[in-house]
């Protein structure tokens, strides 16, 4: 028993291992030459804040108090959640499609590298929301709070992205569909409107893991109260649930990945 | 001691099914029934042992089977039938292919190429150095792969894999590129790494190069053994 946990430990340290030199690669390639790459990736979530901003703050926005930060946290969480999870079902059919015919190294870490990667652009924008807290004068306390909610969303996200790397192996037009799908469940999301009340669209929430972290997360960090229970349990529920059905089905999978491609 | 046994070994490939197939057309085709058009073995019935200590070249025409042999050992293929065991750690460079990145520098690449056989980071920092001096490419280290040349790529990738220090090396066409020199001065590498008990399987289509360096050959034709035995045996049937 303790040799198959120390096995155990042995195979998660060298996926993690791996996992950060791909990560440190893919960021290097990511950034070669530009020294404005990180002003980049706060462009996208800031261009989008104040799109919805201007658009929404005096109509859905009215009802919710600190609407500029109940937006843009909901924004940059739900941003971390589709790169990794887009660049999942892109990675092993391009870009390591030849790596992988060639060297037995353990597939999960290509995916972990996603999450890794998008953890650390992730980073600048929790600074860039940090920032707008210190605006808005809200209380900084909540944020202590964020590294273990960001915990159980990266095991969320993971378990996600290696689902959807496994399968877009097998159904080659997964990743367009996922871009779509992805949209779907941007708009299905409270991220520049409340839920409170709509009882019909408070169903199929529960139903979307997203829904659980985000709120948990404003709960904690803007709005300075604890979650409810049912909340908390859900989010933790519904990352492990997605990590051990991502772990099952990429496992049964990756052994044909090499013939596949 | 064996390192690598290989009893019964086969192998199947679908063709005539689209693999890249969409989400639809994967539907459709699992509900009308259509199966895939043909099977061909790409190995059949494939048995031989590779001892500690011993080179074993591979030879035969494209398409024999040879590099799908090489990779069912290493693990990247499933097997459909037979049994492998190996002993030892594998490391496998087919066709050179390592994952050099050409937007990366040499010193990157060594770290990821390394990573990628399994090695740690403090064990890369302590052979670095060899690694380097290994392929003749010191002045380079701060080059990225993309202005190298072909030969240069090929002296990296051996480079680095000889470095990992495997038990098992399975080596595809990784001579076809490089100068004679540089092949020569591999071939040695080689020598010295299997008199520490490693075992080294070679696919090449140089013939001489099999001649020279190893014990036995296996002469593989669609997937089954024709030949093997004493390389100069093998390889003066195959020559005909």
């Amino acid at each position: 028993m303790n040799a198959k946990i120390k096995k155990y430990y042995q195979k998660i340290k060298s996926i993690l291992g791996l996992s950060l030199q791909l990560a440190k690669a893919g960021f290097k390639l990511r950034n070669e030459g530009s020294y404005l790459g990180i002003l980049w990736y706060l462009l996208n979530p800031l261009l989008m804040f104040c799109l919805l901003f201007l658009i929404f703050s005096n109509r859905l926005g009215v009802e919710i108090p600190n609407y500029p930060l109940y937006l843009l946290l909901g924004i940059i969480m739900f941003n971390f959640f589709q790169q990794a999870t887009t660049e999942a079902t892109k990675t092993i059919i391009h870009e390591y499609r030849l790596l992988i015919k060639s060297i037995n190294f353990p597939r999960e870490s290509l995916i972990g590298s996603i999450v890794l990667k998008t953890l650390f652009s992730h980073l600048f924008e929790i600074i860039l929301f940090i920032i707008f807290l210190l605006i808005f004068k809200n209380s900084l306390i909540g944020i202590i709070s964020y590294p273990i909610i960001l915990l159980f969303f990266c095991f969320f996200a993971f378990g996600v992205s290696l689902i959807l790397a496994a399968l877009t192996v097998y159904f080659i037009d997964l990743e367009n569909i996922w871009l779509f799908a992805s949209r779907l469940v941007w708009l299905g999301t409270p991220i520049f409107y409340a839920i409170e009340g709509q009882t019909r669209l408070f169903y199929i929430n529960l139903l979307n893991p997203m829904y659980y972290f985000i709120t948990i997360a404003r709960d904690l960090i803007i709005y300075a109260r604890t979650p409810e229970l049912w909340l908390i349990s859900g989010a933790v529920g519904y990352s492990l649930l997605f990590l051990v059905i991502g772990f099952l089905i990429f496992n049964k999978l990756k052994i044909k990945f090499a013939e596949m491609l | 001691m064996e390192r690598v046994v290989v009893q019964n070994l086969s192998k199947k490939f679908k063709i005539g099914f689209k693999k890249r197939q969409s989400s639809l057309a994967k539907i459709i085709s699992f509900f009308s029934g259509k199966e895939p058009k043909k099977i061909i073995w790409a190995l059949r019935d494939i048995s031989f042992k590779a001892r500690a200590g011993e080179i074993i070249g591979i030879i035969g025409e494209n398409g024999s089977g040879k590099s799908t042999l090489l990779r069912i050992i290493a693990g990247i293929y499933d097997k459909d039938e037979g049994k492998i065991n190996v002993n030892g750690k594998i490391i496998s460079l087919i066709n050179l292919n390592i994952g050099l990145q050409p937007r990366l520098t040499m010193r990157d690449n060594i770290y990821l190429c390394c990573s990628l056989f399994g090695l740690s980071q403090k064990t890369i920092k302590q052979r670095f150095s060899s690694i380097v001096e290994f392929s003749e490419l010191e002045n380079f280290v701060n080059t990225k792969i993309y202005q190298f040349s072909e030969g240069m790529k090929q002296r990296l990738a051996f480079s680095i894999a000889i470095h990992c220090k495997s038990e098992i090396l399975l080596l595809d066409e990784v001579f076809e590129v490089g100068d004679e020199n540089f092949k020569i001065k591999s071939a040695e590498k080689i020598k010295e790494f299997i008199k520490k008990g490693a075992s080294v399987l070679l696919v090449s289509h140089d013939l001489q190069m099999i001649e020279k360096y190893c014990d036995r050959a296996i002469w593989l034709d669609k997937g089954k053994i024709v030949k093997k035995g004493k390389t100069r045996e093998v390889v003066k049937v195959y020559r005909k």
